[in-house]
């Protein structure tokens, strides 16, 4: 049984229209005209338990509206909503004991008290029983090394210490789903490797079910198996991050560094890209020539040290397809609910 | 399910405590404005701006217990509302399973509880400083239990103003304009019996009456036993009104969010 199920999930927003101008301003303060904008079309996805998805889409496609339906502050315009058995924005707070939130521009500390209070007071919120809030606090503090910092007032921890702090606070209740809105933002390489982990750690100990929207693709691709791709608010892919790779990265690069000197390498099958000193990057379809005959290719004519291979990430696949469109390369692109199985 | 709230109020209370600061210079100001408070009513006094009913001592023991009630009546819980609106965090604050009218309500108690006791201090060097009236310990319950009507008319009328963001965003002209009402027209200023005929009948009828000034009579005896129940039903029917209508417009106000979006 799905944990999340939307089907034909729509949002639209109505906004008084603005006229341009001194004379246009005057005139909306009277007048009342309004334009609609769909933020969600037609969303339909389905999540089981314990599955980590990235949620992921550029500025305004409508991914902060879908959060906001499935935690139960926004309702649908039409289409069906379904968490953990629960229809959110009908029992708001039943729902929200189910959930936990992660906004890293935001927090849900206590700015003036001390770390640890805010975390007496979930426990008052969710009511968690003593002992379970002690097992928690216990294991949170200790896998993000929150020790430290457990006494002292949050508006003077830094940032990473502050996001740790947000994670155990979401947590502490025992959620069954969470949702994270860019967690990682404005955090340093350790500290977005150690909030990660817990990601990773938690739900595979816990089960618990995470979404997570971001724009940073590392964490995406670090984190989670599959992605649901939303684009002016319709889902244009879902299904898993290698598949997409596979489909969309054909495009590999070859890095050659010649032993005879500093010259441009142009062979059949590649496309000359740049060249730094003798090390010479091409560019070819995977589709077209495997990378062991382009290298035999290159050695036959040249003399070479050394070659690497890179592979396209998450990043500039994704990059491609805001820019092009998702067209499915074997064919019509199948509902995204099929494709998620 | 009380638990939550308890500990929301705690909170606030230990929040509070934090700015030290703040908490000594209150106490310095709170006495100056006491002893310019006795000078003032002194000098009015001697100049015959007085109404028939209050005598001296009586004005002097009501300007003081009007501005330490001020201290605990200005505080307002709900102020956060207004900010949380603005800044977007309402959306957070309803992802958590509460009640938010019951926390702004508890937030705003544990500031009070901690600013009521700030007033222990203040009390004592204001008795030293002039002489006020001490009634008896019924009529100190009477004004107590006055007070605590009066304590939630306020509270309610906060609420009601703050939750206009939910439509305006921006209620400080409002605030002003209702603030000052309710300091002139409660009596915190002056006692409404300063205003004379119709205008002074008008006044003691509107709801600000119930917030300074119905404890406050009770306080320096102006008004005789027998009538007491009547002004606390008053009070009550106030409170019921305004509790009323909060609960009315705190629906559409969370619909709107919920269907709008925050």
């Amino acid at each position: 049984m799905p944990i999340i199920e939307t089907r034909d999930l729509r949002k639209v927003f109505r906004a008084v229209k603005r006229t341009p101008g001194a004379l246009g301003a005057l005139r909306t303060l009277f007048s009342r005209e309004y334009v609609d904008r769909v933020a969600v079309e037609d969303v339909t996805m389905s999540l089981e338990p314990g599955e980590l998805v990235g949620y992921i889409g550029p500025n305004g496609a409508g991914k902060s509206t879908t959060i906001k339906m499935l935690t139960g502050i926004l309702v649908p315009t039409s289409g069906r909503v379904v968490v953990d058995g629960l229809v959110p924005y009908a029992e708001r707070k039943k729902n929200a004991r189910n959930i936990g939130v992660v906004f890293g521009q935001r927090s849900q500390l206590y700015w003036d008290l001390p770390l640890i209070e805010s975390f007496e007071l979930l426990r008052a919120i969710y009511a968690v029983p003593p002992e379970r809030y002690r097992t928690n606090l216990r294991e949170f503090t200790e896998l993000l090394e929150m020790g430290d910092f457990l006494q002292t007032p949050v508006r003077q921890l830094s940032l990473g210490q502050r996001m740790r702090g947000d994670f155990a606070a979401a947590m502490l209740h025992d959620p069954r789903i969470i949702f994270l809105d860019e967690p990682t933002i404005g955090l340093d390489v350790v500290a977005k490797e150690a909030i990660r982990n817990f990601i990773i750690r938690v739900n595979a100990e816990r089960g618990t079910t995470v979404i997570l929207t971001t724009h940073d693709l590392a964490d995406v691709e670090r984190i989670c198996p599959r992605i649901v791709l939303i684009d002016e608010g319709k889902i244009i892919y879902d299904g898993e991050v290698e598949r997409i790779k596979s489909e969309y990265g054909t495009h590999r690069t070859l890095v050659v560094e010649l032993c005879d000197g500093e010259r441009d390498v142009h062979v059949s099958g590649a496309t000359f890209e740049s060249r730094v000193g003798n090390s010479v990057r091409m560019q070819f379809d995977r589709n077209e020539i495997s990378a062991d005959q382009l290298i035999r290719r290159v050695a036959d004519s040249y003399c070479i040290n050394d070659v690497t291979l890179q592979e396209p990430d998450l990043e500039s696949i994704i990059k491609r397809i805001y820019r092009e469109g998702y067209s499915d390369p074997d064919g019509a692109v199948p509902p995204p609910a099929e494709i998620a199985r | 399910m009380i638990g939550p709230y308890v500990e929301f109020a705690r909170k606030a209370f230990a929040r509070e405590a934090t700015y030290r600061v703040e908490v000594f210079t209150n106490v310095g100001s709170v006495l100056l404005r006491v002893y310019l408070f006795r000078s003032l009513w002194t000098a009015l006094y001697a100049q015959n701006a007085a109404p028939a009913d209050i005598p001296l001592h009586a004005m002097i023991t009501y300007a003081t217990i009007a501005l330490l009630m001020g201290l605990i009546l200005e505080i307002d819980g709900t102020r956060a509302i207004r900010e949380r609106i603005r800044e977007g965090t309402i959306a957070t604050d309803l992802m958590k399973p509460i009640s938010l009218p019951l926390y702004f309500f508890s937030d705003g108690f544990g500031q009070t509880v901690f600013h009521a006791l700030l007033i222990v201090p203040s009390v004592l060097l204001a008795l030293l400083l002039v002489h006020i009236d001490v009634p008896s310990p019924a009529t100190l319950a009477l004004f107590a239990l006055s007070f605590a009507l009066g304590y939630l008319v306020n509270f309610f009328l906060n609420f009601l103003m703050n939750i206009v963001a939910f439509w305006t965003l921006e209620t400080f002209a409002l605030q002003l304009m209702v603030r000052w009402a309710s300091d002139l027209l409660g009596g915190q200023i002056l006692p409404l019996s300063f205003f004379p005929g119709v205008l002074g009948t008008i006044v003691g009828a509107l709801p600000f009456a119930s917030i300074y000034w119905t404890p406050l009579r009770i306080y320096i005896g102006q008004v005789a036993p027998a009538e007491i129940p009547g002004l606390l039903a008053v009070q009550m029917g106030w409170l019921v009104l305004f509790a009323g209508v909060s609960a009315v417009v705190w629906r559409l106000a969370e619909r709107r969010v919920v269907v709008q979006g925050g």
